[in-house]
């Protein structure tokens, strides 16, 4: 089990029950993902869940818990898979017969002026402040962008102290209207909605639509009214001084040690790149199960209901049909929020030449555009060989997307699948040195 | 109880709570300013929190690159915004 998130504790919670051996490897020091982030104890919304699951995984003689194990890569070792860890500076290895992939997902971004100040940093930034560290990320804060994860962040920060100055979603909630069949099979999440309502209330916190920041520069935020296309409207931006923009696009799933398995991969109707699974959790890879946001991001409910299948296929246990009938209507909702919650092109018309795209390496939106109007460029990979634009530290986590947006914005082509899964693809799936390699492993 | 530990930034001394990661000690204290890049000289912060994006990147005991968002503060450590 790779990933001690939601998907991960729930598969390896399943497999535990008929004493199936399970290694549950995470690169935290603590259980929960990203999504139970706790210093003592687990807070938020339903949060009982996750304190039930880490007694369960904790108390299971079968399941061996892992900590601070990165798993930089994975390959087949004859019937066997050979899992490649770092852990403590030196690397390890495990073997399993069968590996179930829960490796989450991070915060998707847009580019605007200033976003490379600090001040500026993502909602799961702010959240991992408060939640991991117990450190506020700012005073007087703003929480922009779009989809529900603003809700629990911005009540959060106001239940912590902070002063929310504005909490703006992109997109309109009417756009709901779209999903009523999702809505109806999901009435579980009108008490989620209703809690976080509550907070807001309990805080004067309005949330305004239409709205997106568009830029920042020395703690000055620009607030900008914007159209169903995310193109900026001609009346009304205003200026408002903060101390932390927190601004999220949805959710990327981390998709590299499934692409070193060879397991295939599809677009998603958000763009993103996920797995292809079958109804069991399987990829195409035999004895390679994924579960949770790298299968499509869904949220915490459906990766739970994820794990679960997969932990029970994985071990030999019966899935009843009521498994899958759940799966399903998580399925559906999933599905509605990435109706609700698009993200549009128009972003492309908040950036100036000289805004930083690539911020490992410093690229400009106006060098991303002479490299296709000067030399060529067609796709995102050409304009990244003649800019450099992905190729520093993060290796493009930040910044892939956004290239071959504008680069496609450029062209007027769109952007075609194949590039989409060849940008989220990196020959290790997290960084090691050429010394920690040369080292060898730990004998086990 | 959390212990209370000490490490340096830039020669400072910084205090924190142990556990805490290096960039959240810092921003504890008011200290956003992580590092500055290599070619525009621009200050950088924590961006995405959780180890993705390297913006954080500081010197930790001369080892340059760490994610200062993933790594805990330990006493005596020496944190650096570059080698």
């Amino acid at each position: 089990m790779i990933g001690a998130g939601p998907a991960g504790l729930a598969a390896a919670e399943a497999a535990s029950r008929n004493g199936t051996e399970v290694a549950l490897l995470d690169a935290s020091s603590r259980m929960g993902g990203q999504y139970w982030r706790h210093r003592t104890r687990v807070t938020g919304y339903r949060s009982e869940r996750g304190d039930t699951l880490f007694a369960k995984v904790l108390a299971a003689d079968s399941v061996t818990y892992i900590s601070e194990a990165t798993v930089w890569s994975a390959q087949r070792d004859g019937d066997l898979i050979r899992v490649n860890y770092l852990q403590g500076g030196s690397e390890s290895s495990l073997i399993a017969e069968k590996v179930i992939l829960a490796t989450g997902a991070y915060d998707r971004t847009l580019p605007f002026p200033g976003w490379d100040q600090p001040g500026s940093m993502t909602p799961g930034a702010a959240q991992s402040l408060l939640k991991g560290q117990g450190v506020l990320a700012g005073k007087r804060i703003i929480v922009a962008g779009t989809g529900p994860f603003l809700l629990p962040v911005a009540t959060g920060f106001a239940e912590a102290g902070a002063e929310i100055v504005g909490l703006f979603d992109a997109n309109s909630p009417l756009r709901w209207a779209l999903s009523p069949k999702a809505l109806l099979e999901n009435i579980s999440k009108f008490a989620e909605l209703l809690y976080y309502a509550q907070l807001l209330r309990k805080h004067s916190i309005t949330p305004r639509f239409g709205r997106a920041v568009t830029a920042f520069n020395d703690g000055v935020a620009t607030i900008s009214r914007i159209n169903p296309n995310f193109a900026i409207k001609e009346d009304g931006s205003e200026s408002v001084q903060v101390d932390v923009v927190a601004v999220g696009w949805g959710f990327v799933p981390d998709v590299s040690l499934g692409g070193i398995l060879g397991c295939s991969q599809r677009v998603d109707s958000d763009g993103t790149v996920i797995f292809d699974v079958d109804k069991n959790q399987q990829s195409s890879q035999p004895h390679i199960w994924i579960v949770g946001e790298a299968t499509g991001i869904g949220g915490a409910d459906l990766s739970l209901i994820e794990g679960e299948i997969a932990g029970l296929a994985a071990s030999g246990q019966k899935i009843e049909k009521s498994h899958l009938l759940e799966r399903i209507r998580k399925q559906r909702f999933a599905d509605a929020l990435k109706r609700t919650y698009p993200v549009r092109d128009g972003w492309r018309n908040w950036i100036s030449p000289s805004t930083i795209i690539c911020r490992c390496e410093e690229v400009t939106s106006q060098e991303i555009r002479d490299s296709v109007s000067e030399l060529g460029a067609e796709d995102s990979r050409t304009s990244k060989l003649f800019t450099r634009a992905g190729m520093g530290l993060c290796q493009g986590r930040m910044c892939s997307r956004n290239v071959s947006e504008i680069v496609s914005g450029i062209t007027q082509c769109a952007v075609v699948d194949g590039e989409r899964i060849a940008a989220s693809n990196r020959p290790t799936a997290a960084p090691i040195s050429l010394g920690q390699l040369a080292d060898g492993k730990n004998s086990l | 109880m959390t212990q209370s530990i000490s490490f340096t930034f830039n020669g400072s001394a910084i205090e924190c709570e142990e556990g805490q990661s290096i960039a959240a000690a810092l921003i504890a204290v008011d200290e956003r300013n992580l590092r500055s890049t290599r070619f525009g000289n621009e200050p950088r912060s924590i961006f995405c929190g959780i180890g993705i994006c390297f913006d954080c990147v500081v010197a930790v005991n001369g080892v340059a690159n760490q994610r200062s968002c993933l790594i805990e503060a330990q006493e005596g450590m020496k944190v650096e915004s570059a080698l």
